[in-house]
């Protein structure tokens, strides 16, 4: 986790944006996410997420197209780098092994 | 953008849905408000980030296909401005080098020079030269001297031939007290500075004598060397060597002997009377050389027969550019050579930065479209500043590159006119030769770039242009400059030009030509006669003489001589020359009464001859035969009077002389039969080898020896000659430039001239007429401007030409012509143009 940088929200965006693939736009990411974590969340928040991570190199864009329903605005679909994918897997790693080292608090 | 915009719209409808439209507009105002974070908002500056490199870029390349465009602008330009350039550096090289002769002293600053004052009647003469007694006494009179050193001056000379082992070397030396190498810095490269020269039997040599004579340098130390000449007569030992003197000390040496060797050969060397030293003071630090000088100009009262000679110092490497003395009073001397050039050279530089100004002004006034296209299109005055400045600058340095170029290329003929030996150092000069250049490129891009840029995109695109008359009389002010400058050169060249005609062909009394003189070196006990009977005998040999002394350097004087007749200032300084028998016959010499020193009368030392100046300046009525009293109860008789004649060179007038008679000169001169002289120059040399086995035959024609005494003047002919082509043919670049920029200005009002009838005549005339104005306007200018330095520079020659009218004429005519033949071309180009190829394009 060292220079990655990878903030707790910014890391459930970015798997966000993995698990929805070709759909992953700023609305249908706040929607899942919304869903999943049971809670209210503004365009604001998930858009700077998204933009803070392009800077970074998590994600890159595109423009897809674009609908009525927005106004005739084209929609920025978002697909994870390589290079996420690699630090989501080491912060899986790292994570799992934490927790195989933990000892077995949770139960007693 | 888009996108979140869009994320909006769709949370709306999302809304919409759920909500009233209310409570939908409310959450959508939220949302908007919570989007305002620093991640989403871009910075407030501007929209988007200025490209500079690619604004960088597009200049440049602007500038480039400017360049391109305009081929006969551009190279005009850079020519003009980087020979000029050149030129100007080229002689501040050769400035720089003059300013630091004799400056390598390690204690230059507080090193001096005592000159003497030689009180005379009518006039006072320095001498460069005092006692060999002087050094000492001032160094034990005045504390404030740290050292006083003394030289044998430049008649008492070590010079000649020595040998070593059998083989002869050629030196040229000075005789210099134990503490020469203290005081004045010629580095050693083996002994120390006190132990070398201590003794009259020892002797340092340069490095370059030590290879030639012993191969190396460590040979040379304890080895020994023989002398054999009129002042020195046996053998020395080396006990030390230093390194050859520096190209910029006027003192060239290559072995220097104990002064004390002097005063063995010379008791007068040592003597209050005699003049025999230069003496050098090092001063101590802090002391006051003015005060010093105020109390050493009496001590010598006293200590002579006569009180005439006052003594006063000055700085040691003063001497070189200050040397010329008129009554006692310095009066310049090679300065004014130096200050000549150094206005010469900022005057062309001047030329050509004002031509570089006045065609980048020009070129620009064609960019107006393109500053309003520029300026519709959103930049802004401080892009076009930049992109005009840099356009400039990069001429400029490019102008510079060029320069660079040039001086090394023209660097090793320039030494050789300049008989110098300049090296270029960019790292001395890269300062301020990039301020210059600099300087040229901002002023030059400072009008395209802080007038131009200030239009109003709107009145230039629709071609309402302010009035450019004022820009045109600047730019005919700066031509005429230019011209006015140019124009002085021609006049300065042609009054050189003439003068230094003048002297190689004045009538000098005697005929130079065909005579070659040498100076017999060796042992003084030397009978000349069967010499010169041998020499009389070849075929080739019209007449031959010898007397003592240069001929041409006239400096034997004597004094002291009483005569009735006329009035009586028997202390004149009269010139006398020591000659032989033939050499009034040699240098056919014109007799205007009685005869010369012949060998049949028995003609000695009681004889005399004068020239017609001594006999009117004495007031004899009857000359041959007159008893002039050369010292109390010794009578010289009178036996002929030579007609005038240039003794020495024309910076002289013809004054007063006397002819002795002496039969042992060491001066030969011999006349040879014209188309002989290869052959017989090499009889004569068999001839003074079997007389004088050991030295060297040295001959050179006097015509040549002449031409040597105004070597300085020819050199400055020379070079003024080039700056002057230098100066004309920048004026001429920018002249041609400008030319060809009106031309194209005023193309549609041709065109519309021919349509109406206008002949090529016509055309041409009118486009002539300006210009032939501001050249008009600047021959007016230069006229008295010229005469004024011109009559300056003849004020240094005792006989010199008279400025005549048509110097000045044909300076400024020759100035018309060159600009008529400049414009002349581009004028008829446009004359002949098709009127329809010009109107025809809006």
């Amino acid at each position: 986790m060292k220079k990655t940088k990878l903030g707790e929200f910014e890391e459930l965006v970015l798997m966000t944006v993995v698990v929805l693939q070709t759909e992953a736009y700023g609305v249908e990411i706040k929607r899942e996410l919304e869903d999943r974590l049971k809670e209210k969340l503004s365009v604001g928040s998930i858009q700077s997420a998204l933009k803070r991570m392009e800077e970074k190199g998590f994600l890159t864009s595109e423009f897809g197209e674009a609908t009525q329903k927005r106004g005739g605005k084209r929609k920025r679909i978002y697909s994870a780098t390589p290079y996420a994918h690699r630090i989501l897997e080491e912060m899986k790693d790292i994570r799992t092994q934490l927790w195989s080292a933990m000892p077995n608090m949770a139960t007693s | 953008m888009e996108e979140i915009e869009g994320d909006m719209e769709e949370v709306f409808a999302e809304n919409l849905a759920q909500h009233s439209v209310k409570k939908s507009r409310r959450l959508y105002n939220r949302e908007v408000l919570k989007l305002l974070r620093p991640a989403l908002v871009r910075g407030l500056g501007g929209n988007h980030q200025l490209n500079y490199l690619g604004m960088l870029q597009h200049n440049l390349l602007i500038t480039l296909r400017g360049f391109k465009r305009h081929k006969a602008t551009f190279f005009i330009n850079l020519i003009g401005l980087s020979t000029g350039l050149a030129a100007s550096l080229l002689i501040f090289l050769w400035v720089n080098d003059e300013r630091s002769v004799d400056t390598f002293n390690e204690k230059n600053d507080r090193l001096y020079w005592v000159f003497t004052n030689f009180a005379l009647p009518e006039s006072i003469l320095t001498w460069n030269y005092t006692s060999g007694k002087l050094a000492q006494a001032i160094k034990e009179e005045f504390p404030e001297v740290e050292d006083a050193v003394r030289v044998g001056n430049h008649f008492f000379r070590p010079q000649g031939t020595i040998s070593h082992s059998e083989k002869n070397f050629e030196v040229n030396g000075l005789f210099a007290s134990s503490n020469f190498f203290q005081v004045m810095t010629y580095p050693l490269i083996s002994g120390t500075t006190e132990s070398i020269i201590q003794d009259k039997s020892s002797v340092a040599i340069s490095e370059s004598l030590a290879i030639t004579v012993f191969g190396t340098v460590e040979n040379a130390v304890g080895n020994t060397i023989e002398w054999e000449s009129s002042l020195l007569n046996q053998p020395f030992v080396v006990s030390g060597v230093f390194k050859d003197p520096p190209k910029n000390a006027t003192e060239q040496f290559n072995i220097v002997v104990n002064y004390q060797a002097l005063i063995d050969a010379e008791e007068w060397a040592e003597d209050w009377k005699g003049g025999y030293a230069r003496t050098y003071l090092l001063l101590k630090e802090g002391a006051d050389a003015e005060q010093l000088n105020k109390k050493i100009a009496s001590l010598m009262y006293g200590k002579t027969d006569n009180n005439k000679q006052s003594l006063f110092i000055q700085p040691y490497a003063k001497a070189y550019l200050h040397g010329r003395y008129d009554n006692g009073i310095q009066v310049g001397g090679k300065i004014e050579n130096v200050r000549l050039f150094t206005v010469i050279a900022i005057l062309i530089l001047l030329i050509a930065c004002i031509n570089f100004m006045n065609l980048s002004t020009a070129q620009a006034s064609k960019k107006m479209k393109e500053v309003g296209v520029k300026k519709a299109i959103g930049a802004n005055r401080g892009d076009l500043v930049f992109q005009f400045l840099g356009e400039s600058i990069l001429l400029s340095v490019l102008a510079l590159l060029v320069a660079i170029g040039l001086v090394v290329l023209f660097l090793p003929q320039f030494n050789e006119i300049t008989s110098k030996q300049l090296e270029f150092n960019l790292s001395d000069f890269i300062l301020p030769l990039l301020a210059i250049v600099l300087g040229t490129g901002i002023l030059a891009g400072s009008y395209p770039a802080f007038y131009l840029s200030g239009f109003k995109p709107v009145a230039v695109l629709k071609g309402k242009v302010a009035n450019l008359r004022g820009e045109e009389w600047i730019r005919k002010g700066l031509v005429v400059v230019q011209f006015t400058l140019s124009i002085i050169f021609i006049i300065g060249v042609i009054t050189i030009n003439k003068q230094i005609e003048y002297t190689y062909n004045k009538p000098l009394g005697y005929d130079r030509e065909n005579i070659i003189t040498f100076t017999r070196k060796g042992p003084e006990s030397f009978d000349p006669t069967p010499f010169l009977t041998a020499l009389r005998a070849l075929p080739g040999v019209t007449s031959v003489g010898n007397m003592s002394g240069d001929f041409l350097w006239g400096n034997d004087n004597s004094s002291g001589y009483s005569w009735e007749e006329g009035d009586t200032d028997d202390n004149h300084l009269f010139k006398s020359p020591r000659i032989g028998y033939n050499i009034v016959e040699t240098l056919e010499l014109k007799l205007v009464a009685g005869r010369a020193f012949s060998k049949e009368m028995n003609d000695d030392e009681s004889k005399i001859m004068l020239n017609e100046t001594a006999v009117k300046f004495m007031g004899l009525k009857d000359p041959i035969g007159f008893q002039l009293e050369a010292s109390p109860d010794d009578f010289k008789e009178v036996i002929g009077v030579v007609s005038d004649f240039q003794y020495g060179s024309l910076h002289q007038e013809i004054e007063p002389m006397l002819f002795r008679f002496r039969s042992s000169g060491d001066d030969f001169m011999v006349r040879l039969q014209p188309g002989t002289e290869v052959n017989t120059l090499e009889k004569i040399k068999t001839i003074y080898a079997k007389f004088n086995p050991k030295y060297d035959f040295e001959p050179s024609f006097l015509e040549d020896d002449y031409r040597a005494l105004y070597s300085t003047e020819d050199k400055v002919a020379q070079l003024s000659n080039y700056m002057a082509a230098i100066a004309i043919l920048i004026s001429c670049l920018g002249l041609f430039g400008l030319a060809t920029f009106t031309a194209e200005r005023r193309s549609k009002e041709i065109g519309i001239r021919k349509i109406l009838g206008a002949s090529q005549v016509v055309v041409v005339k009118l486009l002539t007429a300006t210009f032939t104005k501001t050249v008009l306007i600047s021959i007016v200018l230069a006229i008295p401007i010229g005469y004024y330095f011109s009559n300056e520079w003849l004020h240094n020659f005792a006989y010199s030409i008279e400025l005549k009218w048509w110097f000045f004429a044909l300076a400024g005519i020759s100035a018309l012509l060159i600009a008529w033949l400049t414009v002349g071309f581009q004028t008829l180009k446009s004359a002949r143009v098709n009127p329809v190829d010009c109107l025809r394009n809006e």
